[in-house]
């Protein structure tokens, strides 16, 4: 008996492949209605359908407001996939190098963001920078600061792994062959951990972009492209123009996730996981 | 090294929620001046008073038609011992496998509901006539815990099919399942604003199969708790799949293997082998979607309409139209303080499958 069927029995696999196609179709459904309905002819998203039209991926196009919103959420999300690498990296060299008492619980907290409600990270954000000790306007930099705190875990997470994975001897080596500390760092941990620095910058920039909580409560009126995309929503007369948005975004960020677990299969292979 | 990752928590995480606490105590408050903050009815001293506001009610438990009234500490102090029965009843030995199975439906049972219609229907029920905020607490877990249990029991069967019935090509088929939950949250329930509404998919296919009348489409598919339900359940799936597939592809298939060597049907070997064996990440993956989503707010504010109201959506509230941040302090200190502290008691579930993928 292979070890398939050992599991599963013939009938069961049968009806196991129906239930897994069925799942991906309605999962993969709502992406090609919105598809669909970018190019349909008509001001209100309902059946039947009109007509074909790329007028709203025009519209969308020269809609100036949605730009501006866009170049921020670019600037919001590339800012913090870097610090938040940035710091991971450090975070997680240390964590998994210079073992010390109390590591766990230091790594536990690094972690906590993950599971606390984003709204609660957004309005203690927002207290603090309003009637803090020092008074912050509210501007792209709070909401950075929001964000790098929300996408720290999954650079930690993704970072402290690869980092553990390491051969010790290989940073042994480099320091008897004279490296300082730095160098070694340099020479010998980033090269090996240069494809989990590149799904982390991925995934804190994925984290980002779509971020709506933090983003509505700390942008004030430089409005990031959700909070832009949120509030026209809301409208069903705003719908249509930005549905090729949506099937624009939604096209993209699907590409920038399968290129982030090529890159970390990669990753592991090279290190021979 | 840790001192830059670490300062930038302290400094946006753990400082800002210090003056959630503020607010929460009356110590802060919004007003420019004292008195300004007097005439909108603020606290402008230390008092608990928001949090006996909060705390203080009783608490409706209503059982098959029978209601009993609670202070909600004793129904708090219940369900953490329940929930400390359902952690530890295990070491009791044979008596573990009474224990526990009974503690996590005497939890879980005055939260399980059926969203169907227009509302949530609960077989027992917790409510607190006098406390909105507690109210839409129970809701909220109401609704949590009816999708994490219903995207479990979608997800096992898909983690199944990808580790015991694909080839090398499972991990492709994993990746394409899991894609979804990585793209666009907010696109993706804009999707269902188009697949819902009255001229909808749904609508529009009950409209030519001849189920529905055109001029009745089945009104509650959005702006309803139903909705929420949906778009939760779809949103979650996808991710709860990953440590359920982590769990099985883990197993030792041997272990199967001798099962059905001894005798044991397929059933029997999926019941006394597979099942314990991956119990700790269903139990994880569970936890994965239900934690989070007690302070979910996006989403009932994009489709839940007034009948999908959610407690997230009231912390929202309370720092936008509402204009009370005081108010809107205290629920999210309680939120948070839930969260930690289920995420406190089951990290040995979330560790067990937690980077692992």
């Amino acid at each position: 008996m292979s070890r398939a069927t050992v599991a599963v029995s013939r009938r069961g696999r049968v009806a196991l492949t129906a239930f897994f196609v069925a799942f991906l179709v309605v999962l993969y459904l709502p992406s090609v209605v919105l598809l669909i309905f970018s190019f349909n002819d008509n001001t209100i998203p309902v059946f039947p359908l009109q007509g074909f039209t790329t007028r709203w991926y025009a519209n969308a196009w020269h809609d100036d407001a949605l730009r501006a919103a866009f170049v921020r959420s670019l600037k919001v999300a590339g800012s913090t996939s870097v610090i938040s690498t940035a710091l991971g990296v450090l975070a997680a060299y240390a964590l998994t190098r210079r073992r010390f008492r109390g590591s766990n619980a230091v790594t536990a907290f690094m972690l906590v963001p993950m599971v606390v409600p984003p709204i609660v990270v957004a309005v203690a954000l927002l207290m603090l920078f309003r009637k803090g000790p020092v008074a912050v306007d509210l501007s792209l930099w709070t909401v950075i600061a929001g964000h790098v705190v929300i996408s720290l875990p999954y650079a930690v997470l993704l970072l402290v792994p690869r980092i553990a994975g390491i051969d010790r001897r290989l940073e042994e080596a480099a320091r008897d062959l004279g490296a300082s500390g730095v160098t070694t760092f340099r020479r010998v941990i980033l090269p090996l951990i240069t494809p989990a620095i590149l799904s982390s910058l991925l995934i804190a920039l994925v984290v980002s972009i779509d971020e709506y909580a933090i983003a509505s409560f700390l942008s004030a009126n430089s409005e990031t492209y959700p909070v832009y995309l949120f509030g026209q929503i809301r409208q069903a007369e705003h719908l249509p123009p930005m549905i090729p948005v949506a099937t624009v975004m939604l096209a993209l960020s699907f590409v920038v996730v399968v290129l982030a677990e090529v890159m970390r299969r990669r990753g592991d292979r090279r290190l021979g996981l | 090294m840790l001192l830059p990752a670490g300062g930038w928590l302290v400094l946006f995480f753990l400082v800002p929620l210090y003056y959630v606490f503020l607010f929460s105590t009356g110590v802060r408050w919004q007003g420019v001046t004292k008195a300004a903050a007097l005439i909108n009815g603020e606290l402008t001293s230390f008092s608990w008073d928001l949090w006996q506001q909060l705390l203080g009610p009783d608490v409706d438990l209503s059982v098959v038609g029978q209601t009993v009234s609670l202070p909600l500490w004793v129904v708090g102090l219940g369900q953490v011992g329940l929930l400390a029965l359902a952690l530890l009843g295990g070491r009791f030995g044979r008596g573990g496998r009474f224990v526990v199975p009974a503690s996590v439906v005497l939890l879980a049972l005055p939260y399980l509901a059926i969203p169907w219609g227009h509302g949530l229907h609960r077989i027992a029920g917790l409510t607190s006539p006098e406390n909105p905020s507690i109210s839409l607490f129970f809701r909220s877990v109401s609704m949590s815990l009816t999708v994490s249990i219903a995207a479990v029991l979608l997800a096992f069967p898909i983690a199944y099919y990808l580790a015991f019935c694909l080839g090398d090509s499972k991990y492709r088929w994993l990746v394409i399942v899991i894609a979804p939950f990585l793209t666009s949250y907010l696109l993706r329930v804009l999707a269902f604003r188009v697949i819902l509404t009255d001229q909808g998919l749904v609508n529009t296919l009950l409209f030519d199969l001849g189920l529905r009348d055109r001029d009745n489409p089945v009104d509650w598919l959005l702006y309803s708790q139903f909705t929420v339900f949906v778009v939760l359940l779809y949103a979650w799936v996808p991710f709860v799949a990953l440590p359920i597939f982590v769990a099985l592809e883990n197993q030792d298939r041997r272990l199967l293997e001798a099962a059905t060597d001894l005798g044991a049907s397929r059933l029997v070997a999926f019941a006394k082998v597979t099942l314990p064996l991956a119990a700790p990440g269903v139990v994880a993956a569970f936890l994965f979607i239900f934690i989070p989503t007690i302070g979910e707010f996006v989403t009932p504010q994009l489709v839940g309409g007034n009948e999908g109201y959610l407690f997230g959506t009231a912390i929202a509230d309370d720092f936008g139209q509402n204009n009370d941040w005081q108010a809107g302090a205290v629920l999210a200190l309680f939120l948070i303080g839930v969260v930690l502290a289920l995420t406190a008691a089951t990290s040995r579930f979330l560790r067990a499958t937690g980077g692992e993928t």
